[in-house]
């Protein structure tokens, strides 16, 4: 059974059809790319998976039970975690305790012992600063040490970024949704993240369901792309098979009028070696 | 490459930072510093209460009872985020909860003889002695037992509040920003309206509210700043605990917050629930302070006092919050002075006086800024502090003696600095403006110094709400040169004293991270290959 089952689901906003009947699946421990241009409806796609939005028809199913119409912290207690395309860490505070705070959902104690410091309060709390090292070494030594007490304001856009996915990863989810992981780095940055999100798989044993526009990220690590372009799921498969479906092509490039040479667009993207 | 990362793991101050991460770092030395400090206070309070000033004690438990309030009021508004304007009504209700249950029989007996109360027998019976002889504690009933009595309703007044706390709570949820804002505000104003109306006044006495609360413990510093510590241990305790870092995360992003699986409905109510409990306690504590329990000492006037402090101290900041308390009550109880009837001459003096200063303040922070070189922290406290002696001292300074004389020596200094080498270059542009500052201060100094006896000098003139006047001047000049307020964002705190700074990369750590980001010296790839991963670069 999948670990994450999105049937049919429609999100309209006013007359906008932003989401419509878009069914996905992700099963245990597979990397999946989503798609698309700009206003295809990737990031609606993931507002609707977190609680963010509730789909106005369809289900969504997280690991056998509904997650539809739940509340955002509820579908994180259930093993569910984002991050955002345009960063929403909590900038006046460090990088470990940005860290702490995702593992807060967790913590057994009450706010009457935790504020008595019982013992089995530090106990908790010891073990999350453990688990949010352990989390931030996913990202080599560059977030660790001195890193760890500097306010986030002060980090780089790509340690921000990294952060944020540590923070994602110290919920404790099973299921990571990853909007744009790559955005703002630069190619080595890229290449690097790239590694880190498989070892993220491999290692930490999170499925994960990834937005990306860099296609070479793409190519490398997702197990199978699923393309949305108008709220519309319009082609699913392996990176290779989508890329050279015409209606994905299309969706990108636009529509090669009859009896016409090839735009510049597509001449260029020959060039170039690119596959779209 | 793995050789830089495992000689960093071997350097015994980077085990030990990532081994402690902050927590408890170096607790018993703290621990011990705290509880000295604790001693010296007491010593101070010991010391300040034996000089035998009223009115200083009187100051100094305005002091803790409006720290009780202005901390509580940050919890929401500074660590929670939420612009709270409700909290002189959380105020009233443990005030009048407490001034009701410990109401001496005399002033029960007044109430039920007079006329024109509201009260009936049975609400005027609500009383913590009753209370004790219906459980068999018949003997905890006499005067010497007053202050276990004061303690319970206190507490119950506390309790009381924290339920309204819990009903403000609510609309928090739906709410965000200044609509919350307007609704809170709207809260502490029907709590206060309604406290005087028909369906209330059996329990509040209406408009005639309660006269004769035992002041014993509202005017005693022990009993005030017992409450303060307590509070500060407790507001303190929470800041600093995971349930604190929510409410900061819920502060700074409510929706990533919730996407981090925070319940952003439970820790807000978790906020205003403690916040009204530690107002409810400021409130006995005030209508013990006052002797009475009226509803025009609940006016939304209170709360204002105690966001200006919040603001002053540094929002967010529980020693910064103390710090503003400190200065709006010396304001507050020490203005007096600034409103009492002067003749024109002394306020020409003490206009140009401040001139004078100001002149000379600008000038140096001016230089300063120029010079990339930040004023020193003496400086600044420096001109605080004399602007604040001068601006409440000045009036009072008698005609001319030595005081005068050393006033004007003080001054000369301020009157050169402009001609100074190495001070003066650095205003190219904008010495004008402290050339006319100091010119209109030296001539306003002698107009009213040197000829007072002249023509309309002779006058009087009094200073009606100069006090407030001179808050707001306060308030203004914090906010230019320190938009977080004198202490800002961040606690004081004993790392922070002995500067041992967790963020600060030692050499080695510095060298290592311009190795990971710069691509010129580290072409074989990132932190991944350095993990020792055994995938090689794409």
């Amino acid at each position: 059974m999948a670990m994450l089952e999105v049937k049919n689901i429609s999100k309209s906003f006013g007359g906008l059809k932003a989401m419509n009947d878009v069914s996905i699946s992700v099963g245990q421990g597979e990397i999946v790319s989503v798609i698309g241009p700009n206003g295809a409806g990737k990031t609606t796609l993931f507002n609707l998976i977190t609680g963010v939005y509730t789909p106005d028809t369809g289900d969504i199913k997280f690991e056998g039970s509904s997650i539809a119409g739940k509340k955002p912290n509820q579908i994180v207690d259930l093993g569910v975690a984002r991050t955002f395309q345009n960063l929403r860490l909590f900038m006046n505070m460090t990088i470990l305790e940005n860290v702490l705070v995702s593992q807060h959902h967790k913590l057994k104690s009450n706010w009457l012992s935790a504020l008595l410091r019982t013992p089995g309060y530090l106990a908790q709390e010891k073990a999350m600063r453990e688990y949010a090292v352990e989390k931030l070494a996913f990202f080599g030594p560059r977030l660790q040490s001195f890193r760890l007490h500097q306010p986030v304001f002060v980090l780089s856009y790509a340690n921000r970024r990294r952060t944020e996915m540590a923070r994602a990863m110290a919920t404790g989810a099973k299921l990571l949704l990853l909007d744009e992981p790559s955005a703002g780095m630069n190619p080595k940055e890229t290449r690097e993240i790239t590694q880190i999100i498989r070892r993220m798989r491999d290692q930490g044993g999170y499925t994960i369901l990834l937005v990306e526009h860099k296609m070479n990220l793409v190519g490398e690590i997702s197990d199978r792309v699923v393309v949305l372009d108008y709220g519309q799921k319009i082609a699913e498969g392996s990176y290779q098979d989508v890329v050279n479906d015409p209606t994905v092509i299309e969706a990108y490039l636009g529509k090669k009028a009859e009896g016409k040479e090839e735009t510049e667009v597509q001449k260029a993207a020959k060039m170039d070696g690119r596959t779209i | 490459m793995a050789v830089t990362s495992s000689r960093l793991d071997q350097n015994p101050q980077v085990v030990e930072r990532t081994k402690t991460l902050a927590f408890q770092q170096n607790r018993g030395r703290n621990i011990l510093l705290t509880l000295g400090t604790g001693l010296i206070c007491i010593l101070a309070l010991w010391f300040l209460t034996g000089l035998g000033s009223a009115k200083l004690s009187q100051a100094l438990a305005l002091f803790a009872i409006w720290g009780v309030a202005t901390v509580s009021l940050n919890l929401i508004n500074g660590t929670l985020g939420i612009l709270s304007l409700g909290h002189h009504g959380f105020m009233l209700i443990g005030g009048y909860t407490t001034a009701l249950l410990i109401l001496s029989d005399d002033a029960r007996q007044r109430i039920l003889d007079s006329g024109r109360s509201a009260m009936t027998e049975t609400t005027v019976g609500l009383s913590v002695s009753n209370l004790f002889s219906s459980i068999g504690l018949g003997a905890l009933t006499g005067d010497g037992s007053l202050w276990l009595r004061f303690l319970v309703a206190i507490f119950l007044g506390g309790v009381v509040a924290a339920i309204a706390g819990l009903i403000v709570g609510i609309p928090s949820l739906r709410l965000r920003g200044d609509y919350l804002a307007i609704v809170t505000f709207g809260f502490g104003e029907i709590i206060r309206l309604s406290a005087s109306t028909r369906i209330f006044a059996p329990l509040t006495n209406g408009a005639l509210g309660f006269a004769g609360v035992p002041s014993e413990f509202g005017k005693s510093v022990w009993w005030t700043f017992g409450f303060l510590a307590f509070t500060l241990f407790i507001i303190s305790k929470l800041k600093y605990s995971s349930y604190g870092r929510a409410m900061e995360s819920i502060r700074e992003d409510e929706i990533a917050s919730e996407a981090m699986g925070i319940n952003l409905a439970y820790h807000k109510v978790l906020g205003f629930v403690i916040s009204a409990f530690f107002a409810g306690i400021a409130g006995g504590l005030w209508v013990s302070w006052l002797g009475n329990a009226r509803l025009d000492n609940f006016l939304f006037t209170l709360t204002f006092f105690f966001l200006v402090a919040i603001s002053a101290g540094g929002t967010g900041s529980i020693t910064g919050v103390l710090v503003g308390t400190a200065l709006v009550i010396f304001v507050r109880q020490y203005g007096d002075p600034l409103e009492e009837i002067y003749a024109i001459s002394r306020w020409l003096e003490f206009i140009g006086i401040i001139l004078i200063i100001a002149g000379a303040a600008f000038l140096l922070f001016r230089s300063f800024n120029r010079s990339g070189k930040r004023l020193p922290n003496w400086a600044i406290w420096l001109f605080t502090a004399s602007l604040f002696i001068l601006l409440l001292g000045s009036p009072v300074f008698p005609g001319i003696n030595l005081g005068k004389i050393g006033l004007y020596v003080f001054l000369i200094p301020f009157v050169i600095m402009p001609f100074l080498p190495n001070v003066g270059d650095k205003t190219k542009g904008v010495g004008w403006v402290v050339y006319a500052l100091l010119g209109a201060g030296i001539l306003t100094l002698l107009i009213g110094g040197i000829s007072p006896g002249a023509g309309w000098l002779t006058g009087t003139f009094r200073g009606f709400g100069m006090r407030g006047i001179a808050l707001a001047i306060l308030l203004i000049v914090i906010m230019i040169f320190r938009p977080s307020g004198i202490v800002g964002r961040h606690e004081f705190t004993w790392s922070w004293l002995f500067r041992e700074k967790l963020d600060e990369p030692t050499e080695e750590e510095r060298k290592q991270d311009a190795w990971l980001t710069n691509p010129e010296l580290n072409r074989a790839g990132g932190a991944a290959n350095l993990e020792g991963s055994s995938e090689e670069g794409i």
